[in-house]
């Protein structure tokens, strides 16, 4: 354990002559130092393993064929569509806490958006890969694309997973946009800071010019207002479309209304336990413990209860409805779920996203960062099960007994949902390194210096209004 | 930075002012600073700070921007694009049933189109804010000021520009003299840049550039060109798949042949054609049967059945009638093909055939004609010659083949 | 930070410190009596002459009762949408809502009368009457294989039960968050304030479920073969969207008579807005969604409640919906100037509940008539009695109680805060 503590150039504490000074060390000093922790350097190096290991197990599939994984008849999803899923899942709470939580005037936000969104954006990343390899032969991605092509043919729009296409895509850009704009001030501070020329130049382009003029942040609340409003209602859209996947079938334990907004509650619960995964350590080993306070992550294991039970609301929706509609099929998929022979995927998964969470109702766990981070790992966990469990148990048991099958995964299977989480953490170990991790601007404004300065204003205004 | 800076104060003298700056501790202080300003009739000033200060927006009297209204324009214009682009492609131009559902249909249409209008609204409230905010600004007269880098930090400053009409150095000086600044400087006119791109970073950027081009050149050049060659493969895209099929090489056995023959003395299940009138045709003397099969008993269904497979397998070529008058044959004939016409199935040649023989040619084929053998069971062959019999029959009948009653129908 | 933000607030010199008496008016007294009276005449004739119209149709009552089930549904949105605002603000500890939250207590604490209200759709159940709900008839449920699979718990007992269980609760936490909240106003204790933050966590997964389940079973057995997952989460749509409407009314209401004139600002009114304008889409989405996956997927059993719903007259009032509830409001609702503006936001206000209304009736009259309208002015009167009766409930229950929560540390920082 040692190894965290020691030789970490970021635990003393920030200096600077007030507080807002204070605030910029404390969060330029990561992307600053000549060194980062050991502790960045392991994690990055097993990270990049995986990652590794993430080209290996493709590269193996692109030249060998789907065939090199467990899909079968009649489980043709599997593993892919599993992983992508649970990845765009994971990207939801950071447009949650950056755009919703923004709307909803929660200032505790801005200790966690900027990585929050960094998070969305990687994930992203992540899930958009599944479905491209999924298909079967990724060199043709662009036939699911409005693209002018040689064979006269266009996208076929009344497909849900030509939603995907839009909708993916949309979150991304939307998301990549929020993220950038978000930074512009942050950027422009690093640039300031800068010593040498390289880094000066890189972060003077990407800051575009900000000069932190008045006129200049009055548009720029205004756009980050508007981008929140429009994140708000797209984060929904997102996992909406990926439930439309499923719900548009006919398949038994797809086919249900409850489908979109169980997704997103599911997404968001997922990935707040990503942002606590992640944001444990990091406060640890970056000296972030006073940004990312414990207040802050006991906020979040309250977001993770409510979410929790979203999902655990729909779990029993789908089971009372598959009886209630005294339709054979949906109810033998439900009974199949729970005491079929996946029934161990189905308990894991009630376990972790149903029971486990519970726990957060005691003060003393909520507020213990070693409990959340244990919490959030087994709603990771629990969320990834969900996803199996909705599509492996369906599709292996669907109308037909003849054609019943049991999905089992092959080492490539497993070696590509690691990789995947090597492609996570290598792009999320990077972004803490090299980019201004927490929102300076956002905190010095949340700041109860920044604020002091609005109540005179705000007084002095109301008494000219008054004379 | 600093020494860069001090010329550039020490040039200021000379050179054409481009305002005055003065620093405040804190946003409180700005904000007052601000409103004595404002209040003074400048309009030509700015205030810059570390984070975007509440209130302040009313103390400086900026207006409400207008951005909302391009993204909402931007937002209508996705909806449009959304819109249009899912009825031109699949109700106009590739119109194709998918699943039952009408080429144009709305429910299955509106997850894109409000993709669209996030996308487009999203796209607008951010391009729309940096080109309303004049960015990228690559330069500034404010980059000279030394002090003016905490400004990303925890710095506040008020920036009076000298094109301001109420600007005068003596007056100007003196209102923000009131103010209490912590800080005050004139900053000379000029490009603020004072770090110019090395020149190695121009030369990369060069180099890169054309290199980014080569792509697309390739691309072009594959377009514009013919090849009789066969197409790059860069991966295997199942064209190459490792079985074996029929007829080819196979170095693991003996004979090198990947078919296999059954072992000596041995029939596949089910593949036991031992009966040779009802397999072949034959008697068992070797000449053509010329009765049915005992298997085949005649029958109302049996030749309702023989009519069908005929009008699947042989109409064709052979036409409804046998004929040889088939939808092939005429089509051939339309577009002046060489084609030798199918045999007239009511040729006295064939009337004379036995059943046996004309069973072996629906099964095995002749000249022209493909074998059928592998598609159509025996049972439904017989049925077919059965039905054949029949047309024969019916193209060389006259008036007394009819029952009494039909007689009277065709005088 | 959010603490420290806090002692700010407190600071602020707009808003009134704490130890201050609350400078407003912030009771009824004497205007009560004389509305309790009038709203309470108005309700009562119009309920006495919806049951004297009733029993001129010759229709078994069936007419009646549909008007009425919808004209209930509908007021049990807003009761409903209020006791859940309430238990919200309390979970999440909000500061901007304080100023508005006795009325919402108020409102919430109207419960037993809607229970009583019940008794005209309940008691014919219990009595074996078809005229409502197809289930109550065990007999004929016994008949359809489909439907006798659903005996266990589509049956009058259990649904007596139920409805006990529903209104049981709803009207203990509305009462308790009143009564507790009224002492809070005397004690000023800060204690009793994170009490009703420990009871609001459990309290809302009960509430979610009791509104999911009484949906269910006021609406969507009235066709006891149809099933939708959603279904629950469409009617807490509609009460949300509904409640803020009332709400925003409500307060324009009160301020037009002066009181807590002062302390209720236009930045109130803005997120009252935003509120509408938030679950009008959130209503349009779960709508959406119920409706395209239902239609994707084209399975009969489920797709018979849509055509009902798109056949005859029926399609027009469906698509009135998708207008009227979703892109008018949509758009007129999308501007900030809007929803800052207390006549353009009391034109919304009336216009969402108004549509709301039809929603419910979209949801309950096709099971009536499936080939016409069945418009009757005992839609009008039923509507009209609920909200007499409901109105004079609830100025009864404010006649002698602050219509602010006057002790609560937060509520400087309630009247004080600005939008964005």
């Amino acid at each position: 354990m040692a190894i965290w503590t020691e030789a970490n150039p970021f635990l003393d504490p920030p200096a600077g002559e007030n507080s807002f000074s204070r605030i910029t060390h404390n969060v330029t000093r990561v992307a600053e130092a000549e060194k980062p922790p050991k502790a960045w350097f392991i994690a990055l190096g097993i990270s990049s393993t995986m990652l590794a290991i993430f080209g290996i197990s493709i590269a193996y599939v692109f030249w060998n064929g789907i065939g090199s994984w467990g899909n079968m008849h009649p489980v043709m999803w599997g593993f892919p569509i599993v992983n992508f899923v649970f990845w765009i899942g994971i990207g939801h709470a950071g447009t949650l806490i950056s755009a919703i939580l923004f709307l909803l005037r929660q200032t505790w936000r801005t200790a966690i958006n900027r990585f929050a969104e960094a998070m969305t954006i990687f994930a992203v990343m992540c899930a958009g890969i599944f479905p491209g390899i999924h298909v079967g032969r990724p060199w043709l991605p662009y036939w699911m694309f409005p693209i002018p092509n040689q064979m006269s043919m266009w996208p076929q729009f009344r497909s849900p997973l030509e939603w995907d296409i839009f909708a993916v895509g949309t979150y991304f850009t939307v998301s990549l946009m929020f993220w950038f704009m978000g930074m512009i001030p942050d950027l422009a501070t690093l640039r300031d800071r800068a010593t040498s020329t390289p880094r000066r130049l890189i972060y003077g382009i990407l800051a575009m010019g900000w000069r932190g003029s008045s006129r200049q942040w009055h548009r720029y609340e205004r756009a980050y207002l508007i981008l929140a409003a429009l994140a708000t209602p797209l984060v929904l859209s997102v996992h909406s479309v990926v439930s439309f996947d499923f719900a548009t079938s006919q398949l038994p334990g797809w086919h249900t209304t409850i489908f979109p907004p169980y997704f997103v509650a599911g997404a968001i619960f997922g990935g707040f336990a990503m942002v606590l995964t992640l944001a444990v350590p990091a406060r640890q080993f970056f000296g972030l413990k006073r940004l990312i306070a414990i207040r802050h992550l006991e906020l979040m294991n309250k977001i993770l209860i409510a979410t929790g039970l979203m999902v655990g609301y729909a779990y029993g929706m789908e089971f009372f409805i598959s009886w209630y509609s005294g339709s054979p099929y949906e109810g033998f998929a439900f009974v199949n779920r729970a005491f079929g022979p996946y029934a161990w995927a189905y308990w894991t998964m009630v376990t972790c996203n149903v029971l486990i969470p519970q726990l957060h109702w005691f003060k003393e766990v909520r507020t213990n960062p070693w409990a959340t981070l244990a919490i959030g790992i087994a709603v990771n966990v629990g969320m990834w099960f969900e996803r199996f469990v909705i599509i492996c148990t369906s599709q292996s048991r669907d109308f037909l007994p003849s054609s019943w099958g049991y999905f089992i995964p092959t080492p490539f299977d497993y070696m590509t949902l690691c990789g995947s989480f090597g492609l996570f953490f290598t792009l999320f170990l990077l972004f803490c390194r090299y980019l201004p991790m927490v929102a300076m601007a956002e905190v010095k404004a949340a700041h109860p210096d920044a604020h002091a300065a609005h109540a005179q204003a705000h007084a002095a205004v109301t008494e000219a209004a008054r004379a | 930075m600093n020494e860069k800076a001090s010329t550039a104060g020490a040039a200021s003298g000379t050179a054409k002012s481009h305002g005055l700056l003065a620093e405040y501790r804190t946003p409180g202080a700005l904000i007052a600073a601000s409103k004595r300003v404002r209040d003074a009739g400048y309009r030509h000033w700015d205030t810059y700070t570390p984070f975007p200060v509440h209130g302040i927006d009313r103390a400086m009297g900026i207006k409400m921007t207008g951005l909302p209204w391009i993204v909402l324009a931007c937002g209508l214009l996705g909806c449009g694009t959304g819109i249009w682009l899912q009825w031109w492609t699949n109700a106009v131009d590739y119109a194709w049933i998918i699943s039952g559902k009408p080429f144009w249909s709305l429910p299955a249409n509106v997850p894109v189109i409000f993709e669209l209008s996030v996308l487009f609204s999203a796209t607008g409230a951010l391009f729309g804010m940096l080109a309303l905010n004049g960015l990228p600004h690559p330069s500034h007269p404010l980059d000279l000021s030394a002090r003016f880098a905490g400004v990303t930090s925890d710095k506040f400053f008020l920036l009076i520009q000298s094109s301001d009409p109420r600007f005068d150095e003596r007056e100007t000086r003196a209102l923000l003299q009131e103010t209490e600044p912590a800080g005050m400087e004139e900053l000379p006119e000029g490009p603020g840049l004072d770090d110019r791109l090395p020149a190695y970073w121009t030369y990369a950027m060069v180099i890169l550039a054309v290199l980014a081009l080569v792509p697309f050149g390739l691309i072009a050049k594959a377009r514009a060109e013919k090849s009789s060659q066969p197409r790059l493969h860069a991966i295997g895209d199942m064209d190459w798949q490792p079985k074996f099929k029929a007829q080819r090489a196979n170095l693991v056995f003996a004979d090198h042949r990947a078919m296999r023959l059954p072992v000596e003395g041995t029939v596949a299940r089910g593949e036991l054609f031992d009966d040779d009138h009802f397999y072949r045709g034959k008697t068992s003397s070797g000449a053509w049967a010329r009765t049915f099969p005992k298997q085949v008993e005649p029958s109302d269904e049996l030749m309702q059945r023989g009519n069908q497979r005929f009008g699947i397998y042989c109409t064709p070529c052979h036409g409804q009638l046998g004929d040889g008058n088939g939808m092939i044959t005429q089509r051939a004939q339309d577009i002046g093909q060489v084609w030798v016409p199918p045999t007239n199935i009511a040729d006295e040649r064939l009337h004379r055939q036995p059943v046996g023989q004309l069973f072996n040619t629906v099964s095995r084929g002749l000249r022209n004609m493909p074998a059928y053998g592998a598609q159509i069971e025996p049972m439904d062959r017989w049925a077919i010659v059965m039905y054949v019999r029949a047309l024969q029959r019916s193209r060389h009948a006259n008036l007394s083949d009819l029952p009494e009653a039909d007689r009277a129908s065709l005088k | 930070m959010a603490a420290s933000s806090g002692n700010h607030d407190k600071k602020s010199p707009s808003g009134p410190s704490e130890g201050t008496t609350f400078d407003d008016n912030i009771r009824l007294d004497g205007a009560a009596g004389g509305l309790f009276i009038k709203a309470g005449a108005v309700g009562l004739g119009a309920l006495v002459l919806s049951v004297l119209l009733g029993m001129m149709q010759h229709d078994g009552g069936k007419q009646l009762l549909h008007s009425y089930l919808v004209a209930f549904m509908w007021m049990l949105s807003i009761c409903l949408g209020a006791l859940w605002w309430v238990t919200l603000q309390h979970l999440v500890k909000a500061k901007w809502s304080v100023v508005l939250r006795r009325v919402g207590e108020i409102l919430a604490s109207n419960m037993p009368l809607l229970a009583i209200l019940s008794l005209p759709i309940v008691v014919p159940v219990l009595l074996g009457s078809t005229s409502l709900y197809p289930w109550a008839d065990a007999k004929k449920m016994h008949a359809d294989h489909l439907l006798e699979h659903k005996t266990p718990y589509l049956n009058s007992g259990f649904f007596a039960v139920r409805w006990l269980i529903y209104f049981g609760f709803w009207a203990l936490l509305g009462r308790h968050f009143l009564v507790r909240s009224l002492r809070q106003d005397e004690s000023g204790s800060q204690e009793e304030l994170s009490r009703l933050a420990r009871l609001s966590g459990p309290a809302m997964i009960l509430v979610a479920l009791t509104l999911t389940f009484a949906a269910v079973d006021f609406l969507m057995t009235l066709d006891p073969t149809w099933f939708s997952t959603i279904f629950g989460v469409y009617y807490f749509a509609g009460c949300v969207v509904s409640v803020h409407s009332f709400f925003a009314l409500t307060f324009m209401w009160l301020q037009s008579r002066g009181r807590i004139a002062k302390s209720i600002t236009i930045e109130h009114y803005h997120d009252l807005g935003k509120m509408m304008f938030a679950f009008i889409v959130f209503w349009s989405y779960i709508a959406f969604s119920q409706f395209m996956l239902i239609w994707y997927a084209n399975i009969p059993e489920e797709t018979h409640w849509y055509k009902l719903r798109f056949g005859g007259p029926w399609g027009a009032v469906s698509w009135t919906l998708v207008i009227c509830h979703f892109l008018i409001p949509f758009f007129g609702l999308l501007s900030r100037q809007i929803k800052r503006n207390k006549k353009t936001l009391a034109f919304w206000a009336v216009w969402i509940l108004v549509i709301h209304w039809v929603d419910m009736y979209w949801l309950v009259m096709p099971q009536l008539s499936a080939e016409r309208l069945p418009l009757s002015l005992l839609d009008l009167t039923c509507l009209v009695g609920l909200v007499g009766v409901f109105m004079a409930a609830a100025v009864y229950q404010a006649r002698r109680v602050n219509l602010v929560p006057i002790k609560d540390p937060r509520l400087a920082a309630s009247v004080a805060f600005e939008n964005i």
